[in-house]
Parts: structure tokens; C-alpha cells; sequence
């Protein structure tokens, strides 16, 4: 995962739910089809991919998939 | 992403482009060739897509209602599901009840729970069901007050589900943790929590024992192998308390049962030889260097014939299907010392040089099966492929070189998963090679006539009492052909309908010169005013063609008459796999009497009654007012 592009590639993939960049940077409540449960999927993927541990508090506090992304990347 | 396998690849080119749900037929086959990691992932793609639009699409794919209810956040359980559903061509129709609302949602008859009227409900419970109401400090105590409220409490909820319901609730065994056993310092305090723990497991345990409605999932033997009970993170900021893995291997455990209820267990195992049953290749190595037993290897494959042999007895059907000389196979069998399975454990032998597919056909046609109700084991990629892209339907299990892994692949699946075995199961192997003399008898006859006359055939019709409902409610389950309406029903159904002054169930045995058939068929009767409805009339497939049908019907047909009433209803509703009683009715006098949506009605006027064919004696033991 080198960029934000394939980061919406894998929530559309392996979460399932289509994203765009203009998703990535609006609130996750505006992301059609989007639940908090999507969020624990994510987070094992992301964790899995990068093989970082993701600090779960910060991301279930994050409001955008934007937000997400610069988590794990900088994890 | 990086997609292993070229089924995931499809899978996820499907779900791109949107076409899942249009091509919902080919995820059963693309599954298959999944690992357990891929079939998460397909899982969630596929928990995704509109219930509606696959239905709409696609009619004929039978869908399970699943509602999942319990203690934490569940949700995560939904892919595992649906992957699992979908692997054995069902469509899971999912309903998620709100976040720990199972008190509620079991104990009010009233609660949408029950308006949606499921056909499976999954309470799954976990350790913090307990934790999370004992109190800090605590001692073992503590933990066996706060189990014992929760057991008596579960049992009340399944009673009124029991009694609400028509459908079946399935539980599970809690986990224990070491967070919380390693919370104890002393051992003895330690030792003390384990024990009554496991004491309160096995109390949940024994509820499905008197509550036919409920199904308990022991989740102790996928934790043994080596899958995670919890997540730490996700237990505390999501409430998530089973961990996914566990969850996927408890979706599995569903996923048969509800294969089970769709009337789709899987009746016979077809083993492959060399490789398979034997280490080595019998044409190459002959009787004394194939390995059955002493050897390294030997060891292994006599470890995964003593399996084979353990399913047998429990009225899997065993089969061979090998490439191989018949006359050296049979002589293998029969005088290996060391051979575990004998050629009295299988039912039919089939060592030839025809492709696997043309044999797995053919036998399952001399079974009066179909090639879905096949398990098929072999070491070749090549076999294996073929039975994938030739049956579809079969299940198919691939081992390896690694003949110490055979019984796990075979075992990792419920394949033959099934609510309670009956007397008919421990002898229905038996049963089948009395079918082989049969054969050979009814060749040494020239005209069907004959043969019947001289097989001497018994039938006993009766009234089903409780003891018949396990064999009843079975025979409804993996009865696919003689079943004009393919109405399936549960144990607790049977039981309902035992108790409805206004239905009867009879059951039907029978027997000949070659033995005991054992309970083979059951009819399902309706009293309205004059009117008599048979609802479902099943039978097993190993009695078709001798006139038991006839005899049956004769006797239900002439009682109604004799109980008054005006006419007897009867209906078919088509099925991919019942078309030999599509001309049932017809065949003993019924008309024709319109449409019932999907099924087509009939009517006997009671005029003009078939006879008890002459070649079968029939025992009458239904009251002289049955129907």
C-alpha cells in the first residue's frame, strides 16, 4: 500500500464498499454503506497488509478514511 | 491486490464490475478452490450483496433465514456466514438483532425475533456474558453464582423458543481465557474455576438433549486447534468478543447444519485406493508392498481407514471409486492381513479404467442416489479437477502426499453432520448389500412380476408415536426424490404435528426375503371438514419400484373413504430432483385440480380405490378412522 489510491482499493476490495477520493476525504458518516463495523474489518486488514500495529483507539476516533490512511502509513 | 488463486481473482472481478449477484450460480464452484483466508475475504464481498437482487435473479437458489442474536457485536460473524452458506449453494438471508438484545429478543413471543420466524437462530454467547457481571475483587464463587443464573436463564429462553418457534436455536459453549483464569494466583482457585466452568458448559451441553429445538455448538475442539478465542483490542473498544477466526470456524458448524436442514447432508463417501485408502500403487507394488498399517506411512493411512470405517458405522455409505483391476482390489480387501477396511465395510466397489466421473455417476445411480449426496477423497489433482468441473454438486475433498493429513481434510468439514443418528443409520449399510442380492436375485427372474412375487414383500403401515420422530423428521430431511412436495421438517415439526388433533403421521416399514428395511417411508395426512390432505408422502429411495406405494395409498385412500370423507387432495411441486413422482397421483387415480402457485393440485374421488398390489402383504395397523 504506497499511496491513498490503493488504500480505496483495498476498502473497496476487501471491505466491499466502492470508495473514490472524494469519500476518502469526507466524514466516514457520509460514505454510503459505511458502519462501524466496516471499521473492525478495515483495521485487521490494514494490520495484516502493513504488518504494523495500528493504534485502534486513534483510528475508531478518526473521521475520515483520509484520517485512516495517514494512521496506518505512519504507524 | 494480490489475489492468490484465479477462483479469488473471479470473484473479485465479479464483485468490480457488479455482477456478483447476476452470476450468483458460479460462486458455489468458485468457493471451492478457496483457502480459509481467500474464503473471508470472498465472504465479505458477498455479505455485500442485496439478498433481493440474487433472489430475483435467481429463483431456484435456496435461501436460509438466519437471524443472529447473543452478547457482543456480531456482526463480524456475517461474512464467515455467508461464505459458508454460499459454499454449499445457499443463499444466507441475514438479520442482525440489535446489539445484546438475545434476553429480549428469546423471552417475548411477541419480539420481532420470532415475527420473522428465522429458520435458524444463532445466540452465540461468550465469556464476557459472565465477566462482565462479576463483580472486582472476585473468587471462583463469584464466577459459579453469576454461570448458573446464565445457564438457568438460557434454558428458559430455548423453552420459549422451543414453544414460540418453529425453527432451531443454536447456542454454544463459552470459551475460557486465560485472562481471566490468570487473574486467580492460586492454583487451587485456579483448578476451581476450570471446573466449574467446564461443569456450566456441559450443562449447556445437555439442554439440545431434551429440547429438540436446540442445537449446541461445542466450540472447545476448534479452540483445541489452535484458533484464538478473543482479540484484546477488539473486546474492549468494539465489544467484539469472539475473535474472527473462531467465529469463521463456528460459521463453518453452522453452515452444515444448515446443509442439514436444507436437506443437502451428504450420504456416501467415495474413496480413491492408491494413495488414498492404501500408501503405494497396488498394480506396481502388489498386495505386499502396498502400506495399510506398521509402516510410517502405513500408519497414517490406517489411521484415515479406522476413520472411514467409524463414518460406515454411523450410515455413511463407504464407496470406491479407483482406477485400478477390480480382481486384485477385491483380493486386497480380502486378504491383506493388515487392511483395516474389509470389502464388507463398503457398499460398492468400483475399480476400473473409466474416467471417475462416469463411475461416480454410475454408481450413485445403482444407489438410487444423486452425485450431490457424494463426498469424493482423492491424492490426484488431476481426479479431484475432474469431478469438480464434471459434478459440480459433489463435494470434493483433495489430499496430498502427506497420507497424516488425509482424516483432517476429510474430517474439516461436517460433510455428514446430522441432528440424531437413528437404527435405520447403524444398519443402513447392511441394508444397501442386502440391495446387491436383491439385484442378483431379481436377474435370475425374467418378467418384474415374478420377482416381486417371489421376494415376498411386507409392509406395516402405523401410527408414528414420539419414539418415530427423529427417523421421521430424518427421512424428510434426506429424502430428495420421493418427495412430491419437498416440504422439510424438523424434529420439533414432526412432533407439532403428533400433537395437531387435525394431521396424523404414519409411518411406513417394510421387509423381504433378503431382510429388514426398517422405517422407509412416512405419510403426512390433513383432516379438514370432509376433506383429507395428503401433505407429503416420503419414501426412502431404496424402496422404490416393488408397489410399497401402491399398497400405502390403497390402505390411506380407503380408510378416508371409510372415516367419510368426500375426497382425498394430494400435490406436486416440481423439483430438480423429484421428477419420479411427478406422475404419482396421476399413477393411482388422482385428477388433476389446478394450481397452487408452484406445486400442482390433485384429487382422488374415493370412487374408484387402487388395489393392494397382489404381491405384497400389507399389515394395516391405523385405526379403522385413520384420516
Amino acid at each position: 500500500m504506497n499511496s491513498l489510491d490503493d488504500f480505496l482499493h483495498l476498502v473497496t476490495d476487501e471491505v466491499g464498499i466502492p470508495v473514490n477520493a472524494e469519500d476518502a476525504r469526507g466524514d466516514l458518516d457520509q460514505v454510503a454503506g459505511w458502519d462501524s463495523v466496516h471499521l473492525l474489518t478495515l483495521l485487521t486488514v490494514l494490520e495484516q497488509r502493513t504488518g504494523r500495529t495500528l493504534a485502534l483507539p486513534d483510528v475508531l476516533a478518526a473521521r475520515s478514511l483520509a484520517d485512516i490512511y495517514d494512521l496506518a502509513v505512519t504507524a | 491486490m494480490d489475489a492468490a488463486t484465479p477462483a479469488a481473482e473471479t470473484l473479485l472481478d465479479l464483485h468490480r464490475s457488479g455482477r456478483l449477484a447476476a452470476r450468483y450460480p458460479e460462486v458455489r464452484a468458485l468457493l471451492d478452490g478457496l483457502d480459509d483466508a481467500e474464503l473471508v475475504r470472498a465472504g465479505r464481498l458477498l455479505a455485500r450483496l442485496d439478498v433481493d437482487e440474487v433472489r430475483a435473479a435467481h429463483p431456484d437458489v435456496p435461501t436460509v433465514a438466519v437471524t443472529v442474536t447473543g452478547h457482543g457485536t456480531l456482526a463480524p460473524l456475517l461474512p464467515a456466514l455467508t461464505a459458508e452458506l454460499a459454499r454449499h449453494g445457499l443463499l444466507l438471508h441475514a438479520r442482525l438483532a440489535p446489539f445484546d438484545s438475545y434476553v429480549f429478543d428469546l423471552a417475548d413471543p411477541d419480539s420481532e425475533l420470532y415475527r420473522a420466524e428465522p429458520d435458524l437462530v444463532l445466540c452465540v454467547l461468550d465469556p464476557m456474558v459472565v465477566f462482565d457481571e462479576v463483580p472486582v475483587p472476585w473468587r471462583p464463587a463469584d464466577v459459579a453464582r453469576v454461570l448458573a443464573e446464565k445457564v438457568d436463564l438460557v434454558e428458559r429462553l430455548a423453552a420459549t423458543f422451543r414453544a414460540t418457534a418453529r425453527g432451531t436455536l443454536v447456542l454454544n459453549t463459552l470459551p475460557l481465557l486465560r485472562r481471566h483464569t490468570a487473574q486467580l494466583v492460586d492454583l487451587a482457585s485456579r483448578a476451581e474455576l476450570g471446573a466449574l466452568w467446564r461443569e456450566a458448559n456441559a450443562r449447556l451441553l445437555r439442554l439440545s438433549a431434551a429440547n429438540p429445538s436446540l442445537v449446541v455448538v461445542d466450540l472447545d475442539p476448534l479452540l483445541a486447534e489452535g484458533s484464538p478465542a478473543c482479540d484484546p483490542r477488539l473486546t474492549v473498544y468494539a465489544k467484539a468478543h469472539l475473535a474472527e477466526p473462531l467465529l469463521a470456524g463456528y460459521a463453518r458448524e453452522v453452515g452444515h447444519l444448515a446443509r442439514n436442514l436444507a436437506g443437502q447432508t451428504k450420504k456416501c463417501l467415495a474413496l480413491d485406493l492408491d494413495g488414498t485408502v492404501w500408501g503405494g500403487i497396488l498394480g506396481d507394488d502388489g498386495i505386499d508392498g502396498i502400506e495399510v498399517a506398521e509402516s510410517y506411512r502405513g500408519e497414517a493411512h490406517r489411521a484415515f481407514q479406522r476413520v472411514a470405517k467409524q463414518l460406515g458405522a454411523q450410515g455413511v455409505l463407504l464407496t470406491v471409486v479407483s482406477k485400478n483391476e477390480a480382481a486384485a482390489v477385491a483380493q486386497a480387501l480380502r486378504e491383506h492381513p493388515d487392511m483395516t477396511l474389509r470389502e464388507d465395510d463398503f457398499v460398492r466397489v468400483v475399480a476400473n479404467w473409466a474416467p471417475k466421473h462416469d463411475n461416480l455417476t454410475e454408481l450413485a445411480g445403482s444407489l438410487n442416489l444423486h452425485p450431490d449426496s457424494f463426498v469424493f477423497v482423492d491424492d490426484s489433482p488431476f481426479e479431484c479437477g475432474l469431478i469438480r468441473h464434471a459434478l459440480p454438486g459433489t463435494a470434493v475433498v483433495q489430499v496430498d502426499a502427506e497420507p497424516a493429513l488425509h482424516l483432517v481434510k476429510l474430517l474439516r468439514d461436517g460433510w455428514f453432520t446430522t441432528r440424531q443418528l437413528t437404527a435405520e443409520d447403524r444398519d443402513r449399510a447392511a441394508g444397501y448389500r442386502d440391495d446387491l442380492a436383491r439385484q442378483d436375485f431379481r436377474q435370475s427372474f425374467t418378467s418384474l412380476a415374478d420377482y416381486l412375487a417371489e421376494l415376498a414383500v411386507e409392509v406395516e403401515l402405523g401410527e408414528a408415536g414420539p419414539e418415530q420422530v427423529p427417523r421421521v423428521s430424518q427421512l424428510s430431511l434426506r429424502t430428495n426424490q420421493f418427495n412430491p412436495t419437498t416440504r422439510r421438517l424438523q424434529p420439533q415439526d414432526v412432533s407439532e404435528l403428533l400433537d395437531d388433533p387435525y394431521a396424523r403421521v404414519l409411518t411406513v416399514r417394510s421387509r423381504d426375503r433378503f431382510g429388514e428395511n426398517g422405517l422407509v417411508g412416512a405419510l403426512f395426512l390433513r383432516r379438514d371438514g370432509d376433506l383429507v390432505q395428503i401433505e407429503n408422502f416420503l419414501l426412502s429411495c431404496r424402496v422404490f419400484s416393488r408397489g410399497i406405494e401402491q399398497a400405502c395409498l390403497a390402505a390411506v385412500l380407503r380408510h378416508a373413504r371409510a372415516g367419510g370423507a368426500s375426497a382425498v387432495l394430494a400435490s406436486y411441486r416440481p423439483t430438480a430432483k423429484n421428477r419420479v413422482v411427478a406422475d404419482l397421483w396421476p399413477r393411482h387415480g388422482f385428477a388433476p385440480a389446478g394450481e397452487d402457485g408452484d406445486a400442482i393440485r390433485f384429487r382422488h374421488d374415493l370412487h374408484d380405490i387402487p388395489a393392494v398390489p397382489e404381491h405384497i402383504r400389507l399389515t394395516d395397523r391405523i385405526g379403522v378412522d385413520a384420516a
